[in-house]
């Protein structure tokens, strides 16, 4: 075989296709990443310490009353025990009180979690309840459409279509509620749109 | 500034912070540099972590993006050298999983969603290369590079390309040789 001959087989070598979806997803998951977790020097922007001890002082409060409405089980016919998450009114007013900053509710074994933003910079949209399961543990979340957030080590992307589509994307995994496939062996996943009901 | 205008648009757009603008580039150059990682690594999971790790670090570093160069030629530059210190630190690990992983699209993973039997063999092949190697082929071959400016690509020089070029050629045909070829 001569240098002609190999540079013909060479060039002749094509690539596993890559899905349509997959192509379209790749670039909305950079950009969640770089929204919230790998700002450049360029784009970044300091919070200041007073303004850090706001935000944690507002999210202590908004805990507390969170928990006191996940005990008072506000909607009866989503609520289940412990499942403060279930609550419309829980969220609806959380939002309310954090426009545009509430990235997700989380819920797991150490009890609820708010992720703020440090700006209003969330863009408003109809909240998405998950669930992932991972064998041994549970977490669950209400979120917004393009979010990244770290839930049980893992970070999660959650996107939302506007025929109701829903896309969990991890490091390892994508998973669809249109599809109905599984996500990876490991994660059991549910998520809704949770709509009107709570805007 | 290299590219058109429409890039370089862009690139203004994303250096004053506008991550819209900077998923509108990485819509038009994911192909070439998932390409670029898949031929590094031989693996699509391990080729889409470094594309996104190279898209990042792009952002970070968008600001030194002088226009020397194209704005391709700028990525690929930083996805070929993240690719080199992941299989750094593969072969580092432990060298019994390199000979696996090198291994694992011909005999593990028959097929593993290559379109025929000739691309799959190809890229068992470029798996079997030293990863300079691989990448001087990966530079040369498939991005079109001159060994000018291959070797600026890598921080070497020319003479090193060239050598490192030719070995690989050498492998490659040994490897290869049962092909058809015309």
């Amino acid at each position: 075989m001569n240098k002609p001959e190999l540079e013909s087989i060479l060039i002749k070598a094509r690539l596993p296709e890559i899905a349509d979806d997959s192509l379209e997803l790749f670039p909305r998951r950079i950009v969640a990443r770089l929204k919230h977790n790998d700002l450049p020097d360029h784009a970044a922007r300091n919070l200041s310490p007073r303004l850090a001890w706001a935000f944690g002082l507002m999210a202590c409060v908004v805990i507390a009353i969170a928990i006191g409405y996940g005990h008072r089980q506000m909607k009866p016919e989503l609520a289940g025990p412990n499942d403060s998450l279930a609550s419309a009114k829980l969220i609806r007013e959380t939002l309310a009180l954090f426009p545009n900053r509430v990235r997700a509710i989380v819920q797991d074994e150490k009890g609820l979690n708010l992720v703020l933003s440090d700006a209003d910079e969330v863009p408003a949209s109809s909240p998405l309840y998950v669930r992932i399961c991972d064998g041994k543990h549970c977490s669950q979340f209400v979120t917004f459409s393009g979010q990244e957030i770290l839930v049980a080590g893992q970070k999660v992307t959650v996107l939302a279509d506007t025929r109701g589509g829903i896309i969990v994307t991890g490091n390892q995994f994508v998973w669809a509620n249109t599809e109905r496939t599984g996500a990876g062996n490991h994660f059991k996943i549910e998520a809704k749109n949770l709509g009107a009901a709570t805007m | 500034m290299g590219g058109s205008n429409d890039e370089s648009k862009l690139i203004e757009q994303s250096l004053s912070g506008d991550p819209e603008a900077y998923a509108a580039l990485v819509h038009q150059h994911q192909k070439m540099i998932r390409a670029v990682t898949f031929r590094m690594t031989g693996s699509l999971d391990d080729a889409e972590e470094l594309a996104q790790d190279a898209f990042l670090r792009a952002y970070r570093q968008l600001g030194s993006f002088d226009g020397g160069s194209k704005f391709s030629t700028w990525l690929c530059k930083i996805a070929i050298n993240l690719s080199l210190d992941w299989r750094r630190r593969e072969s580092r690990r432990d060298d019994i999983h390199s000979k696996w992983a090198a291994d694992a699209v011909s005999a593990n993973n028959p097929g593993a969603g290559f379109p025929d039997e000739l691309s799959r063999r190809v890229q068992s092949a470029l798996n079997r290369l030293p990863s300079k190697q691989r990448a001087a082929i990966v530079l040369t071959i498939y991005e079109n590079q001159s060994h000018a400016e291959a070797a600026k690509t890598l921080g070497c020089t020319e003479a090193t390309i060239s050598w490192r070029v030719f070995a690989a050629r050498q492998k490659l045909k040994r490897l290869l040789k049962d092909l058809p070829h015309e």
